[in-house]
């Protein structure tokens, strides 16, 4: 039996932005719950997703929610077609 | 004949060499994206590869025309064909230490030079000891060679075994069939033929095919596809 591997931080941006992606327009408690994280560890991977382009913050009346921008969706696919790559090798995110 | 065999096993090596230089580009490209270590001895193994692989046959086109007189130049056929065997010999060792990480972590590097060597039977006009020397050595070199790819074998059936993909089952086929062709090269060697040496570029073409393959299905999964 494999030891659980801790998830990679490039797998955690992916389990983030595909949350997103899924969602539509996600609000924090979703993506927190879809992804697996902690409060403090979304908060910090949902601000370098911004700072980077993926995702995007947006405000409606007194809540918000996140949309993937479209920098983000190629950068999923982008991924996606890396996990393949490596799964020819038996390697992983 | 020979000729044409020459120009049918340059063909497909250059082939096979060009199809290396696309995994290690994507291997490449990959690392930098997902910073995955290991992506980087894939990439390193398969452009020594391709590199060696397109160097074997410009080498063998410059002979198959006989362009500039190489034939006649014995002494750089001869370093240029060990130099061809080393490249191999090096990339497959990458390989080896590529899996080995990915499998039981680190593991120290050591720098064992290995490979197999161009036909210097097809070579009518060297002298018996440039013969000898190169035969001998292309031997030595083909063993350390399938010595490498048993053990990328191996680790790619346990992988596959554990994934059943058919993503590392084409990778595996594809050091399968390169396992294969380097086996029929030391045959050829031992017992010159430049058929027996054609039927190994063929096989060996047909193990960077199915690579071929490889890369181009696992470049078109989809961004919201699930986990292979």
């Amino acid at each position: 039996m494999q030891p659980q591997k801790t998830r990679s931080r490039i797998r955690i941006y992916y389990d983030i932005l595909l949350s997103v992606m899924e969602e539509g327009n996600a609000k924090p408690t979703r993506v927190l719950y879809k992804a697996n994280l902690s409060y403090d560890r979304l908060v910090k991977y949902l601000d370098e997703l911004i700072s980077k382009g993926l995702l995007q913050e947006m405000h409606a009346s007194d809540s918000r929610y996140y949309v993937i921008t479209q920098q983000g969706v190629k950068f999923l696919e982008e991924v996606r077609k890396a996990e393949a790559f490596l799964s020819g090798f038996g390697l992983s995110l | 004949m020979v000729d044409q065999l020459f120009l049918i096993n340059s063909l497909l090596q250059l082939a096979s060499g060009i199809v290396a230089l696309s995994v290690s580009f994507t291997a490449f490209r990959y690392m930098k994206l997902v910073e995955n270590d290991i992506l980087r001895f894939l990439s390193f193994g398969f452009m020594l590869l391709g590199i060696g692989l397109i160097f074997g046959a410009s080498l063998m086109l410059l002979l198959s025309f006989n362009i500039g007189r190489i034939a006649e130049d014995l002494e750089l056929v001869y370093v240029a064909t060990v130099s061809y065997l080393i490249l191999q010999a090096l990339a497959y060792f990458s390989f080896a230490v590529g899996y080995a990480r990915g499998a039981y972590g680190n593991v120290k590097e050591e720098m064992t030079s290995t490979l197999f060597i161009a036909p210097t039977m097809a070579l009518p006009r060297l002298p018996r000891s440039y013969l000898l020397l190169g035969t001998h050595i292309n031997a030595a070199l083909q063993l350390l060679i399938l010595i490498l790819l048993a053990f990328v074998i191996f680790q790619g059936a346990l992988i596959y075994s554990r994934s059943k993909h058919m993503f590392s089952l084409l990778v595996l086929s594809g050091f399968s069939l390169i396992f294969v062709a380097h086996l029929i090269m030391l045959a050829s060697s031992l017992f010159p033929s430049a058929q027996l040496f054609t039927a190994g570029a063929v096989v060996q073409f047909g193990g960077f095919l199915s690579l071929l393959v490889f890369l181009l299905n696992s470049g078109r999964v989809h961004a919201a596809s699930k986990n292979p």
